[in-house]
């Protein structure tokens, strides 16, 4: 939990920089729209980290959450290029197209024993590529779809903006149920023992494969449920959508407490850690220093929107170095205080010469 | 040549060695010397200090306090390369060798012959003369251009020996050698052992075998608790001496349990014609109610994969098998447990047991299903289970929420067993069961064996420890090359007769050395 607090402490403190700097950082409509890229992020991170806890890793979520999308919007879209099927085919097909992926490479996985980084940047290339044949490589609008106001309604409507949007009861649903899956359930139990010894797990006769296969059904079922968020925030589906998406997923796990060896990570750090990544995005907008130049003239400095990467990249950086900084700092500071407790000890007893003597009687 | 050398200066001398660990102190005040010429056999329980000791004198850990001297100069090691630059070289309990690359490669690594700055190509034939002339050392008849991969535990020890020959080593430190070998390669190590000796070079051996320790050393440093206790030279010694040196109270020679009376003898498994993977021939014997089956063979022999068959992790290719007269034939792990049969493997610390885990997750993770409800762990019972694992085994942890990987050998081998002693065993299979555990431990583990079988389970032991085969097994299995070569009780069991069928040279048991 070390971590999982840190980082929470991280994004307090960040959010309240983020104010201090700009007032409309916590106005309602920042809020909103920062808390429904959050929870449409958090929804695929957390699927992810199923598959990332047991030790794998999969990168073809982001090119998911694209084909999920597209799925949709070519079916049921009145526009041009939609097929004008009622939603909910639209939204079936999606997910049921979604888990069969996951399952296809889940068992690509366990059955042939294929390297997942192998296995899912193939489906990744391969998903991204079926987008674009999908979009005829171009756009195709929602229109006026229904599905639309799954992004900007909500309940309790604070003027136009509903206070909780629905991508984030969505949200709230999936880490309910990830993370009671995943710490109270026997299935997590057997994720966790997979990602810290997949050996022992086989010889304490879990069915490792099957339960393998399951995260890569779960991590992909988890972008489709974030694709139809997409679908319906974005309006506008084109092979663009979801890319890197992959990327921010891990990033958010990993910031979040996991480590890509497996076994390790919570759901709650995974919220945190989706939370820290779109904050950081949102507030490379936000972020403003007034001041007032050589002629007493009022002006606004900001970041240049270029650096986007390089201050998410950083960030990353900058958290696995602390987090490793402190590890080490605390190993230390035990060293010390065990040798501090047996100092005391060490002084009561002349060591060697009486211990040896002892030893002698003993054996003797 | 022991004797002799003592009055001269020892070519390495450690003086008050302190090193703390987070919540441990590991070593406090510990000496050791070491002459040219000598083998000294540093011995202790496991967590007594010894590899601790050594990792510092290997530059791989720094101490806290104390004095490092060779040859009667003060050093300090900060890595190991300053330790190897002393001509100190540490021959790892598990070997470090690149198995993907060839013999010569390996001796080289990181010592590499080169004209000149780190780009410039490397001087292969100049290598390759060397590798050469090193293998003929220490008698490894062997192409150089072998891939690692392909060599045998044994033969890689030699490797390791060759390649600490080749950055002139004087003081040389064998951390269990022989843990993976069979007698045969251990005899070939113990001459290359005494040619290093009589060459000058100063040994560590450490080991837990009493009767390789007897036969090769000249002089004995024993440490408990992180302590030195004393030095022995090897007339001094003997076998009762040196354990109650280390575990702090005389133990009698017999630690192995009385040898229970069986009942009238009921047949639990039947292996008929087994045949393992890889293997020519075929595996059959029988294991009764109640008994202690021990299998004894060289590394290799077979012994493991024929564990892992009736197991169900790789099985088997054909043949049959009557588990109490019902047909058996797992093709998983999951099959062979729901049958009662349960397997502790060789390797616990990467098969047996989730290092990362409590005592109490890894203890029910076999058997957590059972009692959960509609999938809901059910961890008040986990809990139970847990304690009642630890009351019975008496295994020393400070809470079952302790992570696993903290514990010492002998206690992670008592969760290992708790996981399955919580369900209903028919068959325990025991896969080197107390390999890397201290005296005092391994004198408890036997114990619950014989408790265990007493209670009727059949259990099967694959040991590598002659000492152990004959003082456990109420019938031994002897294997050699993926065959039975021989099924040994009574009167027949000797260790003559053993150690002459593992080695598949029945009438020709006056060659094998028999630890005594």
């Amino acid at each position: 939990m070390r971590r999982e607090l840190g980082m929470f402490s991280a994004l307090v403190a960040m959010c309240f920089a983020l104010w201090l700097s700009n007032s409309d950082f916590l106005g309602a409509s920042n809020v909103i729209n920062t808390t429904r890229q959050v929870s449409m992020l958090g929804i695929f991170a957390i699927g992810i980290a199923f598959v990332i806890i047991t030790g794998g890793i999969d990168l073809s979520i982001g090119s998911m959450v694209g084909l999920t999308g597209v799925i949709i919007a070519r079916l049921t879209s009145t526009s041009t290029g939609g097929l004008g099927y009622p939603l909910w085919i639209g939204i079936v097909t999606a997910l049921v197209v979604a888990c069969l992926f996951g399952l296809i490479q889940g068992l690509l996985i366990t059955r042939l024993r294929l390297q997942p980084f192998i296995v899912t940047l193939g489906g990744m290339l391969l998903l991204r590529g079926v987008s674009q044949t999908v979009v005829e490589g171009g756009v195709i609008s929602m229109g006026q779809s229904p599905l639309l106001s799954l992004a900007s309604g909500g309940l309790l409507k604070l003027g136009r903006d509903p206070l909780i949007p629905y991508p984030f009861l969505i949200f709230l649903s999936v880490a309910a149920l990830g993370g009671y899956v995943l710490h109270f359930t026997v299935l997590g139990r057997y994720i966790y023992a997979i990602g810290g010894s997949r050996d022992a797990a086989e010889y304490s006769g879990i069915n490792v494969k099957k339960v393998e296969t399951l995260t890569y059904v779960i991590s992909a079922g988890s972008a489709g449920i974030a694709g139809i968020c997409y679908a319906a925030y974005i309006g506008q589906m084109s092979q663009q959508v979801g890319v890197a998406y992959e990327l921010y997923a891990i990033a958010a796990a990993v910031l979040g407490g996991c480590s890509l060896r497996g076994g390790e990570g919570t759901i709650f750090g995974i919220v945190i850690g989706s939370a820290i990544m779109r904050v950081i995005d949102n507030g490379i907008n936000m972020f403003q220093y007034k001041y007032s130049d050589a002629d007493g003239i009022r002006r606004i400095w900001r970041l240049d929107p270029n650096w986007n990467w390089i201050i998410v990249g950083a960030v990353i950086l900058a958290a696995v170095i602390l987090d490793q900084l402190v590890h080490i700092f605390q190993a230390a500071r035990a060293v010390r205080e065990a040798g501090a407790r047996k100092a005391g000890i060490a002084a009561s007893s002349s060591a060697n010469a009486e211990a040896a003597k002892r030893a002698e009687t003993h054996a003797g | 040549m022991s004797s002799a050398s003592v009055a001269e200066e020892p070519l390495l001398s450690m003086r008050g060695i302190t090193k703390r660990f987070p919540g441990v102190v590991a070593l406090q005040d510990v000496q050791l010397s070491l002459h040219a010429g000598e083998v000294l056999a540093l011995m202790g329980e496991n967590g007594a200090g010894k590899s601790t000791l050594m990792k510092i004198l290997g530059g791989v850990t720094r101490p806290d306090e104390g004095e490092i001297t060779v040859a009667g100069k003060a050093v300090e090691f900060s890595n190991v390369r300053d330790a190897k630059a002393q001509g100190i070289a540490l021959i790892h309990q598990e070997l470090m060798l690149a198995s993907n690359l060839d013999i010569t490669s390996n001796i080289f690594l990181g010592n590499e012959q080169r004209s000149g700055s780190l780009l410039r190509p490397l001087d292969r034939r100049r290598m390759k003369a060397q590798a050469e002339a090193l293998l003929a050392r220490v008698g490894l008849e062997l192409p150089v251009t072998t891939l690692v991969s392909r060599l045998t535990a044994g033969q890689q020890q030699m490797v390791e020996i060759a390649k600490a020959l080749s950055a002139n080593a004087r003081i040389l430190i064998m951390d269990e050698p022989t843990s993976s070998l069979g007698s045969g390669e251990s005899e070939q190590l113990f001459k290359i052992i005494h040619q290093l000796r009589a060459n000058g070079i100063g040994i560590i051996y450490i080991s837990h075998r009493m009767g390789e320790v007897m036969e090769l050393s000249d002089r004995i440093t024993v440490l408990r608790d992180g302590r030195y206790v004393s030095d022995l030279l090897r007339a001094d010694a003997s076998h009762d001496k040196i354990v109650g040196l280390m575990v702090g109270r005389a133990l009698s020679n017999q630690y192995f349990p009385q040898k229970r009376e069986l009942a009238a003898p009921t047949t639990r498994l039947v292996v008929e014609e087994l045949e393992l993977p890889g293997a020519p021939g075929a595996v059959s014997f029988s294991a009764r109610k109640g008994e202690i089956l021990g299998f004894a063979g060289l590394i290799g022999a077979g012994r493991t994969e024929l564990m892992q068959a009736i197991f169900g992790v790789t099985p088997a290719k054909a043949g049959r098998m009557l588990l109490s007269e019902v047909r058996y034939a797992p093709k998983t792990p999951r099959e062979a447990i729901d049958r009662g049969v349960y397997l502790a493997p060789e390797d616990r610390k990467h098969h047996g047991l989730v290092l990362r885990m409590s005592v109490a997750e890894n203890s029910s993770l076999p058997n957590v299903a059972t009692y959960a409800r509609f999938g809901w762990l059910d961890r008040k019972t986990e809990r139970r289970v847990a304690d009642a694992g630890v009351k019975r085994l008496r295994t020393k942890t400070p809470s079952i929420k302790q992570a696993v990987g903290n514990l010492s050998g002998g206690n992670q081998q008592k969760v290992v067993l708790a996981k399955w002693l919580a369900m209903q065993p028919q068959i325990l299979i025991l896969d080197e069961p107390t390999r890397g555990i201290d005296v005092g431990a391994k004198a408890e583990i036997y114990q619950h064996m014989s408790e265990l079988a007493g209670e009727g389970i059949t259990i099967l032991m694959v040991s590598s420890d002659l000492e152990e085969i004959m003082g456990m097994s109420d019938r031994v299995v002897v294997m050699h090359e993926r065959r039975i070569t021989g099924v040994l009780e009574g009167s027949a069991l000797t260790q003559l007769a053993v150690a002459g069928l593992m080695t598949g040279r029945a009438h020709d048991v006056d060659s094998m050395a028999v630890a005594s």
